[in-house]
Parts: C-alpha cells; sequence; structure tokens
C-alpha cells in the first residue's frame, strides 16, 4: 500500500498540470488579494453607515485580517474547481494513456490502487490548502498588517486581532474539510466516467449545483442540517460572535461520513468495473 | 446729553440684566470650573450595549488640551460616541444660547437643579438640551441633548466621589437604525446593492465608558 502512495505521489508530483494548477491557484490569490483591498473599504463604510451617526471611529478595520476573510469567501468556489480537476486527472489520464492497464497486470489490487488515489488526493488537497492559508497570512499580514475583523452574520461582528486569527485559522480547517470533500467526489466522478472531458463537466456542475444548494433555504428540517451541500459553509459557523462548536463538529463528522461515502462507492465501482 | 447718558445707561442695564437671566449662574458656575482645568488624560474602556453589535471590551487613551479638540488613541479598533466625552461643556457654549430654569429634581435621593437650554444661534448643532445640575458639587450629573441630524443623546455621569470634576463613569444612551442588510455579509456573492439596504427602525443603544488613572492639570 506504501508503495502505491509512492507511486501516486510521484506521478502526481511529475505531472505538468499539478503545477499549473497550483500557479494559477497562488495567481487567483493574489488578484483577490488585491481586489478585496479595493472592495475592502467599500463593505466597511456600508457596515458601519448606520454607526457614523453616533460614532467616531478610531482604528482600521481594512487590515489583514479582513483581507484574509475575503479571499476565504472568494477561494472556496475556486479552489474546489482547480482541485477536482487536478485531482480528477490523476485517473483520467491513466485511462487515456492506458497506464491503468499496465498498472492491472502487476499483481495489484484493484481497491488498493483506488484507495491510495483517494489518499493522494487528500494529502494533496490538504498541501494546497495549507500553502494558501500560508501564503494568505503572509501576504496579508505583511502588506495590510494586523487588526480588528469586523463580520456581518445577522449581527456586526467585532473581533479582536488575536481572536480573528484564531477563528480564521479554523475556518481554514473547517473550509479544508470542504475541499476534501469535493476532491474525493470528483475522483469517484471520475471512476464513473473515466474520459477527461466528461468528468470536468460533471464535477464543474457537481460543484456549482452545491453552490446553488448551498443558498437555498430549505427550512428548519433534517434535510437542510444533513445535505452534503449544506455542509459547506461550516466555516462561517466561527464567525458568529459565539462559535456554535456544537453544529462545528456535527457538519464536519459528516463532512467525514460524507468523505468517506463518496470513497467507498468509488472503490467499490471501480472494483466492479472492467479495465478498458 | 442728559437722554444719551439715559439711553447709553438703559440699553447697558437692560443687556446686563437680559444676560443674567438668560444664562443659569449655576451653569456658568460649572462652566467656569471645567476651564479651570487646563487638560486632562485618562485611560477609556468602552462597553457597547447595542442588539446587532457584538463587540469585546475594548480600551483607550482620552487626552484633553484646553482650547483644542479631545484625542483618543488606541492600538483596536474602537467606537467613539459623539456626545458624552465634551466634560469642558465646549459643545454647548460654542454658539449663544438661552437657559430656562425648570426647578429641582430628584435622583438617586440627590436634590438637582434641572434647566433648559434653548440655542438662539441658528448653527447650533441642537435644538433643546436638558441639563441637571449638581449645583452643590457643580458639575453636570444628567443630560438630554436633542440634536438636529443625529437623534437624542441622553447622558448620565457617575463620579467616584463628591469633590470629582469630571466623570469616572458616563452612559450614553442614543438613538440608532438597525441596518438590515440583503445578504449575509460578503457569503458566497460579494455584490452588495445599497439600493436594496432597508432600515428597519430606530433603535436604542448604549456606550459605558469607563474613565481611570485621571492625570488633571488645572490652570494655575
Amino acid at each position: 500500500m506504501k508503495s502505491l502512495i509512492r507511486a501516486e505521489i510521484l506521478k502526481l508530483l511529475k505531472q505538468g498540470k499539478t503545477y499549473y494548477a497550483l500557479g494559477s491557484l497562488f495567481l487567483i490569490e493574489a488578484v483577490i488579494l488585491f481586489s478585496a483591498y479595493y472592495q475592502g473599504s467599500n463593505i466597511i463604510d456600508l457596515l458601519l453607515e448606520n454607526l457614523k451617526k453616533s460614532f467616531y471611529f478610531e482604528g482600521t478595520l481594512l487590515n489583514g485580517n479582513l483581507l484574509v476573510y475575503l479571499i476565504l469567501n472568494t477561494l472556496w468556489f475556486h479552489l474546489p474547481l482547480i482541485l477536482m480537476i487536478v485531482v480528477s486527472g490523476t485517473l483520467t489520464a491513466e485511462y487515456k494513456d492506458r497506464t491503468i492497464q499496465t498498472i492491472m497486470l502487476q499483481p495489484v489490487r484493484k481497491w488498493k490502487f483506488m484507495l491510495s488515489k483517494y489518499i493522494v488526493a487528500i494529502l494533496f488537497t490538504i498541501l494546497v490548502v495549507l500553502l494558501l492559508a500560508v501564503t494568505a497570512f503572509g501576504c496579508s499580514y505583511a502588506i495590510f498588517g494586523k487588526g480588528d475583523l469586523i463580520v456581518y452574520l445577522n449581527t456586526l461582528n467585532f473581533f479582536t486581532a488575536k481572536e480573528a486569527a484564531y477563528r480564521l485559522q479554523w475556518a481554514f480547517v473547517a473550509g479544508g474539510l470542504s475541499m476534501i470533500f469535493f476532491s474525493v467526489a470528483s475522483l469517484t466522478i471520475a471512476v464513473i466516467f473515466k474520459e477527461a472531458t466528461k468528468t470536468w463537466i460533471v464535477a464543474a456542475f457537481f460543484l456549482i449545483f452545491s453552490n446553488i444548494l448551498l443558498k437555498v433555504d430549505f427550512g428548519n428540517n433534517w434535510f437542510n442540517q444533513l445535505f452534503f451541500a449544506k455542509l459547506n459553509d461550516t466555516w462561517q459557523y466561527f464567525f458568529y460572535y459565539e462559535i456554535v462548536w456544537g453544529m462545528i463538529y456535527q457538519n464536519m463528522a459528516l463532512l467525514f461520513i460524507y468523505i468517506a461515502l463518496f470513497m467507498g462507492i468509488g472503490i467499490y465501482l471501480f472494483h466492479k468495473k472492467d479495465i478498458g | 446729553m442728559k437722554n444719551i447718558l439715559f439711553i447709553f445707561l438703559f440699553v447697558f442695564l437692560w443687556e446686563a440684566g437680559l444676560t443674567a437671566q438668560s444664562i443659569d449662574p449655576a451653569l456658568l458656575s460649572i462652566k467656569q470650573r471645567m476651564d479651570s482645568i487646563a487638560s486632562f488624560s485618562t485611560n477609556l474602556k468602552l462597553e457597547v450595549d447595542i442588539s446587532f453589535i457584538n463587540m469585546p471590551v475594548k480600551t483607550a487613551r482620552m487626552s484633553y488640551k484646553k482650547g483644542e479638540a479631545i484625542k483618543f488613541s488606541s492600538n483596536d479598533f474602537v467606537l467613539i460616541p459623539k456626545r458624552g466625552l465634551d466634560f469642558s461643556l465646549n459643545g454647548i457654549f460654542e454658539y449663544s444660547f438661552i437657559t430656562v430654569d425648570r426647578g429641582m429634581e430628584k435622583r438617586n435621593g440627590q436634590l438637582l437643579k434641572v434647566i433648559n437650554i434653548i440655542p438662539t444661534d441658528k448653527r447650533a448643532d441642537f435644538s433643546i438640551a436638558t441639563l441637571l445640575l449638581d449645583t452643590k458639587n457643580r458639575r453636570v450629573m444628567e443630560s438630554e441633548i436633542n440634536t438636529k441630524k443625529d437623534g437624542t443623546y441622553i447622558l448620565l455621569m457617575h463620579y467616584a466621589d463628591q469633590y470629582n470634576a469630571l466623570p469616572d463613569r458616563v452612559e450614553v444612551n442614543f438613538e440608532i437604525e438597525k441596518l438590515k442588510i440583503p445578504i449575509n455579509f460578503m457569503g458566497k456573492d460579494t455584490d452588495i446593492d445599497r439600493k436594496k439596504l432597508r432600515t428597519a427602525g430606530t433603535k436604542t443603544g448604549k456606550i459605558f465608558l469607563t474613565m481611570s488613572n485621571y492625570q488633571l492639570v488645572f490652570i494655575k
């Protein structure tokens, strides 16, 4: 199993599209960072509009913490899209180049082969999220400094710089889990469709569909709480004034179950299907 | 010549009488006491109590120098109320006004003089103010200021002891419009349509200011 994982890592690192994906992600992050800076002052103006009448403001809210928060808001759509292309590509490329047939001629169990792909997809996703978090914090703090964070979630919530950094770090963890879910889902889609273009279209559709459903309010019922699309904004729970840990644990546990379910389905289908 | 002298004397006495009647002596006495302060600085603790705002307790440093605007400094982002920190009463005395004696009122067992301040200059930013004065200790205990643009402010002053000229705790009550933003702030869609913003009535908010470590310099 270890050698399979090692081989998968090697394949991922050898393929050119991995680096194109990483490069485009950092480019997107830089663009978001600067657009967020210009957008930030507008948003602060809007949020503080009714307070201007009664208060003077001392200090600035347009700082690194606000920019990381803005990056998080935008990143959770672009990041899974690119991750899904790279991750699903690790399998579709094997079908296209027929290397999968060569591998299957070796004494390799199909489920182990597929499991190693999932494990490498998860490790790659974690690495990318970690790199993005480090660069987001690093660039934002270096250029715009630290400071209090303002967030509007039904109420205007202010967090001290220290508290904001703590919550933003946790938001990356929760968001990272959602990214793992999308990576795993894309690999399962690749198992079903085999061909790269079809897989990408379906994966992109899956992501867009999830994002649309995330915004639809299904009312206060079990479906609204358990449906996978509804779990992908768990990171926002860290910006309620009192962190709703119970809900976060529940959502993260559910996401783990969905990840395991999609992996299980992928491995099962791969095991059942003929290679060719 | 006699007539001119008589007219001059009449006008002078009439003016003097009007002035004496217009501005309450207790208020002038308090103003005089406040004017004796050359400068002060203090640590400020700010606690915001507004239903739709969650903000941790903030600290700032406040400093005042006679003839200059109050200055604030803080490492955090702080909300400084527009009213409630004008201890020198310069805001009220900026433009001409008259006062009306409203008698005495009891607050927490203490008898306070109630006066109305009515500006006679259009440039004043308030239409009427009601002040409750502790005439014995020469200080303002409570005030209600009806501003022309920013609603009504009610200020409650608490002093550590009967000799202090400056309050140790101020409660500022003000009117604030509740902002309703059509989407969760930058949830997934970062566009906020200003036209869709709707206000849902006026709410009252409070801010508690606690001052400590006063450093006062009086005019010699």
